[in-house]
């Protein structure tokens, strides 16, 4: 029984997701008749759950009025301590912690996950928070500053681009948590490179030479300028190129790329990737996404193992055939994953028999035009530091060619408007950093004697004749602030002023929403799309068979069992540069890993996934270092700081963190970015990296013997991979 | 280790009990239904806003999850909840406290409520709400002023620290206990100097709430309402006879089993302490014997359990006994209900005890899976043994523990089976009902098919009990037991399901639903709840720091030539007990010489804790505890978890626990330079072997 939801503190409902099981609860108990199959079933993926739900439970507006009437009493009282005690609840827990309720205020918004089955720690449950959090800011960028605008983007008036927006959001977030259960990189949040120094090495020439460089300079691009591109097999990086004069991607902006990626093009068993392909060459896998997954015997057959596609049963109703050969038109490429929106359009298909298959392809195509704004390519919202200034959240396109099943090409363009928006985030800083002060009261002084508003006005004034009377309400609210404040006669209260700065900030997010946002994403061609596509697949042709195996096969635990006797895994972090490496664990496949896919496979997979959670708890507390004899294995975790010369840096004190702080990982909060941020602050003049390594071992291996191994390992893990560097 | 001048910052912000029966309406005032709150210097718009907040988010919450919230937790504060129909308790703490210690303490806080004042929605019919208020105000006295930092973490007793005692003093003690067992009525008892544990012959939970005896020093005894009640009674100097209310489950083990509780030190390995208390308790059967003290009925009764052990293998022996003991409870008129309620009592834990299995079944088979069973038990509020305990299962111990549980469970299954057969189709009827919500709420599958399996087991040894209990004839229940199986199996899966809980556990004073709920709501064993309590008598005789506390049947306080006899038999024993502890013990116990390290031993069993941290914890000690702490609460979540080695910057930390005892050390002095890469030479990994090598002296062994 789980659920993720959005509220206003005005206890509107902004997004939410629950499973079947949970809106069963919502149900009239006198329809108790399908409650049956409730959450014992914990094999359901989500995808499938949804499906169900779909068919079963009220829908539109009657579910969301009783969501709602659940959660209102909830929301309310959060904002009455929140107002009356300064301080509002994180979380609810049941004897032996079953039912939890995670909560979390990003800004105006409450973020709700609750959990009914056990299945989810609280660690989880606020991860999956702000790993939402993070999505809707690279969805929104700076509107989620305003909380008006920002409740008018998550939930849309028009109840079609609403349902639009919230399975944009509940796909997401349903690959998310797939994907940190599945895949280790997820897991730990750092990017995994397929280890292949040459084939990274050629790729990355070609994508500077054939791809990047043939794009910026051709005619085509519509002001688009590529910045980045990069291969992906699978969630695994092969290969990364930033143009020149391009800033440099945060792996956390990267991972949550990959989670785009998976959420368009999910991996799938390895089987089916390497099955005959059509004319392999010629077919693209344009079709909808996940079509590709689909076995021709039908959604009832499939293996348990086969998460990706049991995931997208919805899908599978709409395409029949596996082999999907797409006609290669524009208007299919340009809405390559109208799936997005296919779980509302699906409404009412039920199982999967021909006739209803049938319907679905014909209710697909009519309902295509519905479908404006593909969310391929998309509008997203990345961290850059540029020449021009910074900007945490700078609009980026991004466009995911796919080569063929599992392997995808993506473009990140910045389109011309790049400068407005360094600028648009410069000011609104400039008015967070007033409000602040404006807060603090009279004793921050007299608000016209702040040093930085000279400046502050002058930028404004600048880009309000920029604008040039095109935004009428900036130009009116700015000049209300100006009055108010920097009127000699009578400087108006504080609290009026905070108002007058909320107004202009207000605008500045709607001038922001309005370039960004409301207006049509630029975008590459099609024909420069279709031009890098077909390059790449030429120059990849070769490679590919053997690219979905390596990604299978990354490091293989076997290499290292000769020199650490009694190893049974690892993982080795890099946190400076956000990537990780561990063998390979993925026992979900058809083709195992090499524990086999048994239940010690399973177990082992568990084993990890639980050191990782229980290191993350101790580091949070300041501890980094773990070693855990449990059962019949030796667990350990260590952290560590290093200079770039290898040289290992003394341990310091690490900060201790409360319970509902952002949780530990890249993609939500940056844990990493902040640690180095805080050593930094002593070894000024050196590059300080940051390392992880966990290890889990035999039980019977001597604690010294443990500690030896994990000190080699570490020193062979640190040696250059060769791989080019990123 | 604990003086009574000990006292610090608990960390308790509030406390309330709110009644929501007197807050229905929409003009009802939210000040109506706050029934007590500490601090009473709060403000009562912050009263109200608090009680009104936290009793409608409960609400809403078991609107939401079916059941209501045990834990809220905000930014800066948490809180613990226990809702007990239209009363919320909740105790709110400071963020930093664990979660598992803010429950305890609004659990330990309710349970000397109800042991002292009996079942909430009564005391606050039969007493103003002023005098309860002083009751609350008294225990949350007493319970913070006895709060170290480790008590914080472990829930354990103040027990006199063994090793600056005689242990002929611990003797000493003992057979006054036992020679008091020997007056009527008297169950059992303990002694305390000084607010410590000198000896006990009470399990843990009673032990604690006694405790509270011992906490006054004689002179004030406090004008509470007990002593109101009986201001005529012509007591012998220093003796109290106070009312107070036990669990069926408390009183039953008491009337059964009048053992040693320290008995069971002898089965933590080889530790010095340990031998001294098996030597006393001991000396203490070998005195007296545990069939003596007991009156005639209760003998003829024993006999009749011997008879059927004889003939049974001695699992069965120990089911017939058991069911044999229950025969006294009918004897006393206070009791009719009880035998009804019993075996459901006995249903939440019965099914306590088969969670471990159904955790095990989860994990995969690996040599610790048995390990896996006994920690789960072991490191649970309180201990199942505890409950059940049998003289049988401690000859036993050639069998291991996970085997001896879950032959309890066994044997309680059979009780079961109990109300669903004998009792009329009345109470067939919501049963059926509650099946039927049964399914269509969660499936606790695991839960049905594990009890389903051991029920079946139990079958045979199911028949044997009923024959004793029973009119009918010997063969006959065989069946019955067998052919209830299932209903037996839907019964045991209602107290899991949240949904049931919501209801006012005593809304109705008999009756089937409620009494389900009620234990469905109670997932601690000892939180209070329990629709039933037995009122009976507890014996307190001061003498300066020493107290006595005997438990004892109601009839004691109207036997007043039984009084006397106890008295008498003890009180010359007791003054000279006195005069010897006063001597003994150290004035200032925190002269401990300077250590190089700290350590913590807690034994789980017995809720001892050793501890050699001084009384102000300086910077490293606060590392030692804040270290304690999230290890402590792994070891709960982490049952195969059985070393562990933290380290920061500062201090590191080396924990290790087995399925009865958890020990914590940590080396003192600056920490060595390091880098935090993993180093062979790094001290952090050499602390095991130096904790096995110094904490010999205390009694702790680690090999």
């Amino acid at each position: 029984m789980q659920c993720v939801l959005i509220a206003s503190t005005a206890a509107e409902l902004l997004f939410y997701w629950a499973d079947a099981a949970f809106l069963r609860r919502l149900r009239p108990p006198h329809a108790g008749q399908v409650g049956r199959d409730r959450e014992g079933r914990g094999c359901v993926v989500r995808g499938h759950a949804w499906a169900l739900t779909r068919q079963r439970v009220p829908q539109g507006p009657a579910l969301e009025d009783s969501l709602n009437t659940l959660f209102a009493p909830l929301i309310i009282s959060c904002a009455a301590l929140l107002e009356k005690l300064a301080d509002t609840y994180t979380c609810f827990a049941t004897e032996r912690g079953r039912h939890l309720h995670v909560l979390h205020m990003f800004g105006d918004c409450l973020y709700i996950a609750v959990n009914g089955d056990g299945t989810e720690s609280e660690d989880d449950l606020r991860r999956t928070l702000f790993v939402l959090r993070r999505l809707v800011e690279a969805h929104c960028g700076l509107v989620t500053l305003d909380s008006h605008l920002v409740r008018k983007e998550l939930r849309p008036a028009d109840s079609e681009q609403r349902e639009r927006v919230w399975s944009l959001l509940r796909g997401l977030l349903e690959t998310y948590s797939h994907l940190r259960e599945e895949d280790q990189s997820f897991a730990v949040e750092a990017v995994e490179r397929l280890i292949h120094p040459q084939l990274c090495e050629q790729c990355i020439e070609f994508l500077e030479r054939q791809v990047v460089q043939y794009i910026n300079t051709s005619p085509e691009r519509g002001g688009d300028e590529v910045g980045h591109a990069f291969l992906l097999v699978h969630t695994k990086l092969l290969a990364f190129y930033s143009s020149r004069n391009a800033s440099s991607i945060r792996p956390a902006d990267l991972l949550i790329l990959i989670l785009l990626v998976q959420d368009l093009y999910p991996s799938q068993s390895a089987e089916e990737e390497l099955g005959p392909q059509p004319t392999a060459g010629k077919v693209l896998p344009q079709g909808p996404k996940r079509s590709e997954s689909i076995p021709v015997s039908g959604p009832g057959s499939h293996g348990g193992a086969e998460k990706d596609s049991d995931d997208q049963d919805t899908d599978d109703l709409s395409v029949p055939e596996v082999y999907y050969t797409p006609e290669p038109s524009p208007g299919r490429h340009s809405t390559g994953s109208e799936s997005w929106s296919e779980d509302a359009e699906m409404l009412g298909t039920g199982e999967a028999d021909a006739a209803d298959v049938q319907m679905a392809e014909d209710l697909l195509q009519t309902l295509g035009p519905l479908v404006p704004e593909a969310s391929n390519p998309r509008r997203i919202f990345l961290d850059a530091s540029l020449r021009e200034g910074y900007c945490p959240l700078l609009p980026h396109t991004m466009h995911c060619l796919p080569l063929w099943p599992g392997i995808s090409l993506v473009l990140l363009t910045k389109g011309p408007m790049t400068q407005v928006a360094v600028t648009l985030y410069q000011l609104l800083d400039g008015f967070l950093v007033l409000e602040r002060k404006l807060e603090e009261g009279p004793e921050a002084g007299a608000p016209r004697s702040y040093p930085f508003l000279a400046e502050l006005r002058q930028r404004m004034d600048k880009f309000v004749k920029k604008l040039s009377g095109q935004d009428i309400q900036l130009q009116n609210t700015w000049v209300d602030f100006k009055n108010k404040i920097f009127s000699r006669s009578e400087p108006g209260n504080s609290q009026e002023l905070l108002q007058a700065v909320a107004n202009v900030k207000r605008q500045l997010c709607s001038v922001y929403r309005q370039l960004f946002l409301a207006s049509a994403s630029h975008s590459l061609s099609q024909g420069l799309r279709d031009r890098a596509q077909k390059l790449m697949r030429r120059k990849l042709l070769d490679w590919r068979d053997f690219l979905l195996v390596k990604s299978r096969r990354n490091i293989t635990m076997v290499s290292y069992l000769e020199d650490f006797p009694g190893l049974v895994h690892f993982i080795y972090a890099d946190r400076t540069a956000g990537q990780m490496m561990a063998p390979s664990l993925s026992v979900t496949e058809k083709s195992s890993s090499e524990l086999g896919k048994g239940p010690l496979a399973t177990f082992i997979k568990r084993k990890v996934w639980s050191l990782i959670a229980l290191a993350r708890r101790y580091l949070q507390k300041g501890y980094t270092t773990l070693m855990l004899q449990d059962g019949d294995y030796c667990c350990s975790y260590f952290l560590w700081f290093e200079n770039e010369l290898g040289y290992k840096l003394e341990v310091m004190e690490v900060p201790v963190l409360s319970d509902d702080s952002a949780p530990i990982g890249m993609l939500a909060g940056d844990y990493y970015r902040k640690l180095l941020r805080y050593y930094s602050k002593n070894h000024q003049a050196e590059v300080v990296k940051c390392y992880e390594l966990l290890t889990v071992h035999l039980g019977i291996i001597p604690s010294e013997l443990v500690v030896q191994q994990a000190c080699d390992l570490a020193r062979r893990l640190w040696e250059p991979s060769r791989i080019p560097l990123l | 280790m604990l003086d009574d001048n000990y006292s610090m910052c608990s960390g308790w912000n509030y406390f309330f009990l709110y009644d929501g029966s007197k807050v229905k309406e929409e003009g009802d005032p939210t000040s109506a239904g706050i029934c007590y709150f500490y601090p009473s210097q709060t403000l009562p718009d912050q009263q109200e806003l608090l009680c009104g907040q936290i009793a409608g988010v409960v609400h809403c919450m078991t609107e939401i999850s079916g059941v209501p919230p045990s834990l809220i937790r905000l930014r800066k504060l948490k809180f613990a909840v226990v809702v007990d129909g239209d009363y919320l308790w909740v105790l709110g703490c400071a963020v930093e406290l664990p979660d598992v210690s803010c429950r305890r303490f609004l659990e330990q806080l309710i349970t000397l409520f109800t042991f002292y004042n009996g079942p909430v929605h009564r005391a606050y019919m039969a007493f103003s709400q002023e005098e309860l208020s002083r009751q609350w105000d008294r225990y949350i006295e007493h319970i913070q002023k006895n709060t170290s930092d480790l008590h914080k973490i472990f829930n354990s007793l103040w027990n006199l620290d063994k090793t600056k005692v005689d242990p002929l003093l611990l003797l000493k003690a003992a057979l006054i206990l036992q020679t008091c067992q020997r007056s009527p009525h008297v169950l059992a008892g303990c002694i305390l100097y000084k607010g410590l544990i000198v000896s006990t012959q009470l399990p843990p939970p009673l032990t604690a709430k006694v405790l509270l005896q011992g906490s006054e020093s004689p002179g004030q005894s406090e004008p509470g309402g007990e002593e109101q009640r009986e201001p005529d009674s012509p007591l012998p100097q220093g003796v109290r006879i106070i009312p107070v209310f036990l669990t069926e489950d408390e009183v039953s083990v008491l009337r059964d089993f009048p053992v040693e509780w320290m008995t069971r030190s002898s089965v933590s390995p080889a530790s010095p302490r340990g031998e001294k208390n098996a030597l006393c308790s001991q000396a203490v059967s070998e005195s007296t014997g545990v069939h003596e003290n007991q009156d005639l009925n209760n003998i003829s009764v024993q006999e009749s359990s011997e008879q059927a052990s004889s003939t049974a293998a001695p699992e069965d022996a120990v089911q017939s006994g058991r069911l044999a003991n229950t025969g006294p409870l009918k004897g006393f008129p206070e009791m009719e209900a009880s035998t009804k309620n019993s075996p459901t009592a006995k249903l939440l834990l019965s099914r306590k005890a088969s969670f471990p299995l159904e955790r095990d079944t989860k994990q995969l088979p690996s040599p610790s899976t048995l390990r896996t069973a006994e920690c789960a038990q072991t490191t649970g509020p309180y201990v199942e043994g505890f409950s059940f305990p049998n003289p049988y299962a401690q000859e036993q111990e050639s069998q291991s523990m996970g085997k001896s549980l879950v032959d309890s469970d066994v044997e309680q299954r059979s009780f079961q089976s109990y109300p669903a057969t004998s009792d009329s189709p009345a109470i067939s009827s919501p049963a059926q009902e509650l099946s039927r919500r049964n399914s269509s709420e969660q499936d606790e599958q695991g839960t049905m098919s594990q009890n389903s399996v051991s029920g079946e087991s139990s079958g045979a040894a199911g028949g044997n009990v009923w024959g004793l209990d029973c009119p009918a004839p010997a063969v006959q229940p065989e069946l019955q037991s067998r052919s209830q199986l299932p209903s037996v199996e839907v019964q045991e899966s209602l107290p899991s399901d949240p949904a049931e809980n919501t209801h006012c556990p005593r809304s109705g004073e008999s009756g089937w639903p409620p009494q389900v709920d009620s234990l469905g709501a109670q997932a601690g064993v000892e939180s209070g709840k329990q629709c039933k309590l037995v009122k009976m008598s507890l014996y307190v005789h001061c003498i300066k720091g020493l107290v006595l506390s005997l438990l004892a049947e109601d009839h004691l306080q109207e036997d007043q030539s039984s009084i006397e006899d106890v008295y008498h038999s003890s009180l010359a024993s007791l003054n000279g007990l006195e005069v010897h502890l006063r001597e003994t013990l150290p004035k200032d116990s925190s002269s401990s010489a300077k250590t190089t390290y700290s350590f913590t031993h807690y034994d789980c069993v017995q809720n001892v804790l050793t501890a050699n941290l001084p009384h102000t914890p300086g910077p490293l000690d606060r590392h030692f505890l804040r270290a304690a702490t999230l290890i402590h609460s792994d070891f709960n979540q982490l049952p195969t978890a059985s070393e562990i080695i933290i380290r920061n910057a500062s201090t590191a930390v080396y924990a290790c626990r087995n399925p009865v005892q958890e020990t914590y050390f940590q080396q003192l002095g600056a920490p060595l330079r390091n880098s935090g890469v993993p180093n062979p030479h790094d001290s952090a990994f050499s602390l095991p072997s130096k904790a096995k090598q110094k904490l010999l002296k205390h009694g702790v062994n680690l090999l």
